[in-house]
């Protein structure tokens, strides 16, 4: 569960529930897509959601910063606002159960920095220009979600 | 009904981390605002928040405890038959200003001028605080003070309320450090009430706001029609400055920012400026000085009351002993005696702008709150900040923190309306950076201060020497760059790191602030191309220390020097 030798420090090796619920770079899409389907209130991250993952398989394609928030990839800021807070509703850990209160602070997070990068337009550009000229998979992905990648003044 | 036993000590971990009660409904937890002069309590009845009035139909009242020979008595019960006798020496009061301060504390320098024995011996322990009782100081602790204030607090709202009251949502100072919330939370533990959560005051005035959006723009439920609120609320004992854009119901705190800064220090300074000796007439503490004391500052409290509606206000005062003050004090006067303090409000709003990346003119509503919002300086001061002639007028401004923490008792009790008035959430953010000692006396933050929360950061250090066995983790929160003007809030070694040359070992650091708030750090050696550390992570949940701060970092500096220092390695780009 501690890095592995060729990303040593991507994932944090330490709080147990990163451990329990990614096992896997990779996996990361399936447990939300699943949960997106569920909540039937957010209609458009639900659609959105369920079709990327109709197109790609959800086992080998990591989430994009904009399947995660379930948003086209030309999605205005209004749009992204929207759909983060839509998500905050059903993922922040306040809204939890209370023995569910840690995966869905891991989940918001990740709600979190999907936004935090898409809200700037500069940051959303640099992110743009990695995600479409070559769309490859796993490193790439884990590359964008490594901490060093936000800045540490945003929210 | 057992648990309503009111003054037991409970251990600090048992107000932390959720519980479910086991009635068959859940118990909606009240809100309290524990103001540096005044307080309240406000629970969510049914349909609307609703404050919580005391035998004598008072929502707020005074925050202090009477020290009498029998069972001392707060500000809830008590009967005063006026001011001067809280200024006798035998009331504790501005207990928000000392809770969880050393004697090496500015703030607690500030206290030695009230009408009770604050006693400081500058060594970076707690300061000594006691009560006049027949003619002797006898001690006791802001927590205590607070408890007992707390447990009246509690008996009133169990009256009223015809329950037991267990459940509270406390709002707090921006300023406020993590060390001076679990001295928060003891004194509740104290007087039998469990911390479901602590919310800065301006936050909490941030959820109210949202759900008056809501509530006028219900159709807009989730879209984008964000508005931005800026809110500052000074009260007696603290300044705070949030940032948050709201839509549907949905408050996200941007940026806060807080200060130590109040009415407390502009009746001070008025004090000393109407009895420019003052501090060496009351040095002693003799009866006869705590009275004149009481005189001075009740006449100067006055006349600052009368300056928010009248130009100028004559004062007129015998302290006795041939000292009288006779005068007629202008606003201009009172103003620029207080030119210092007006400043830092203005900073602090300046500075709150900057963090949120935002310009007067983004801000939809300027939001103004607290005790002091009476005093024309300081709402000149914010509207020309803002930008704007017209401040929001939809709140109570000495009833909107209370209103909005009981609205988040009621939502955090998972209570909900059929009307959708407490479909809200609040997105929170850390109101002070966190971060360790390292590159020297620097303090390093690895959360930085306006991050949201629940966060996990981390951040990679090396050793200063050749073949560093150990690492000294101390963890400080605030905002300057050197170690010592922060809080500190623990200390822990990390052993074991294999043999090196300096700069080699990776030593990880990760602090993790989870749903409820707690503060954890991880720390621990990483071996490149392994895939264990050589030995075992620490998982220390802070804060750790207690009491004599200002001893143990001098302690720990005496004794391992830069032995055990760490730097930064410089953040790598993407792989």
């Amino acid at each position: 569960m501690i890095s592995t030798s060729s990303h040593p420090f991507h994932q944090s090796p330490l709080p147990p529930p990163a451990n329990t619920f990614s096992s896997g770079e990779n996996s990361m899409l399936a447990p939300s897509c699943v949960r997106f389907r569920k909540s039937g209130s957010f209609s458009v991250a639900a659609t959105s959601c369920a079709s990327v993952a109709s197109r790609a398989p959800v086992s080998v394609s990591p989430a994009s910063f904009y399947e995660i928030l379930g948003i086209p990839i030309g999605a205005t800021i209004e749009e992204i606002k929207a759909a983060y807070r839509g998500l905050a509703r059903v993922f922040h850990p306040d809204v939890a159960a209370i023995d569910q209160k840690d995966l869905y602070a891991d989940e918001f997070m990740k709600i979190h920095a999907a936004y935090c990068t898409l809200s700037d337009p500069d940051k959303r550009a640099d992110y743009d220009r990695h995600l479409f000229p070559r769309r490859r998979s796993i490193n790439l992905y884990s590359g964008h979600t490594c901490r060093n990648w936000e800045t540490d003044q945003c929210w | 009904m057992a648990e309503q036993q009111a003054y037991t000590v409970a251990s600090d971990s048992e107000t932390t981390g959720e519980e479910k009660t086991s009635s068959a409904y859940p118990e909606i937890a009240i809100g309290i605002d524990i103001g540096t002069s005044q307080c309240s309590v406000a629970v969510w009845n049914g349909s609307q928040v609703e404050l919580l009035r005391n035998t004598r139909n008072r929502k707020l009242m005074r925050s202090y405890v009477t020290f009498k020979d029998e069972a001392p008595a707060g500000g809830v019960s008590d009967e005063l038959a006026h001011e001067y006798d809280m200024l006798s020496g035998a009331a504790i009061f501005n207990m928000k200003r000392l809770i969880g301060r050393v004697d090496t504390d500015p703030v607690v320098h500030a206290s030695k001028s009230l009408p009770f024995l604050v006693q400081t011996l500058d060594i970076g322990v707690r300061p000594f605080i006691a009560a006049l009782v027949n003619n002797m100081w006898r001690s006791t602790t802001p927590e205590e003070v607070l408890a007992i204030f707390l447990v009246e607090l509690r008996a009133m709202a169990e009256v009223k309320l015809k329950r037991p009251v267990r459940n509270v949502v406390l709002t707090i100072p921006v300023s406020f450090s993590r060390f001076q919330l679990t001295r928060i939370e003891r004194a509740c533990a104290m007087a039998g009430l469990h911390v479901l959560r602590l919310m800065s005051e301006p936050t909490a005035v941030a959820l109210l706001y949202a759900q008056q959006q809501q509530q006028s723009a219900h159709e807009n439920m989730g879209s984008g029609s964000e508005k931005i609120a800026l809110i500052f609320n000074m009260g007696a004992g603290y300044s705070d400055v949030a940032i948050t854009a709201t839509a549907g119901g949905v408050s996200q705190i941007k940026a806060l920012a807080g200060s130590t800064v109040g009415g407390e220090d502009l009746l001070q300074n008025l004090m000393h400026h109407l009895l420019p000796n003052m501090d060496d007439l009351f040095s002693s503490h003799g009866i006869e000085q705590i009275k004149r004391m009481g005189l001075l500052r009740v006449a100067t409290q006055d006349a600052i009351h009368k300056l928010s509606s009248d130009i100028s206000v004559p004062i007129d005062v015998d302290l006795g002993n041939g000292t009288k003050i006779s005068k007629v004090l202008k606003r201009t006067e009172f103003e620029e005696v207080n030119k210092e303090i007006f400043e830092k409000c203005e900073a602090l709003i300046k500075r709150c702008l900057q963090a949120a990346k935002l310009e007067a003119e983004d801000v939809h509503d300027v939001i103004i709150v607290g005790g002091c919002s009476y005093i024309p300086k300081v709402r000149k001061i914010v509207t020309s900040i803002c930008k704007r002639e017209e401040l929001y007028s939809g709140m109570n401004p000495l009833e909107a923190a209370v209103r909005g923490a009981a609205l988040e008792g009621a939502v955090a009790s998972g209570i909900s309306d059929p009307f959708g008035n407490l479909d809200l959430l609040t997105i929170q953010a850390t109101p002070l950076s966190i971060g360790i000692q390292a590159d020297g006396s620097n303090f390093v933050p690895i959360i930085h201060q306006n991050t949201t929360t629940p966060v996990r950061k981390e951040q990679i250090f090396t050793t200063v020497h050749d073949n560093q066995a150990e690492a000294l983790i101390i963890v400080y929160e605030g905002d300057e760059k050197t170690e010592e003007e922060n809080h500190l809030l623990g200390y822990f070694k990390i052993t074991g790191i294999p043999p090196a040359p300096k700069g080699v070992p990776e030593i990880n650091v990760c602090m993790d602030i989870d749903a409820s708030n707690v503060l954890r750090v991880f720390a621990g050696v990483m071996v490149r191309g392994t895939q264990y550390p050589p030995t075992p992570f620490m998982e220390v949940r802070m804060p750790t220390v207690d009491d004599g701060h200002g001893w143990s970092t001098q302690a720990l500096h005496k004794t391992y020097g830069s032995t055990l220092d760490l730097v930064t390695v410089q953040k790598k780009t993407q792989h």
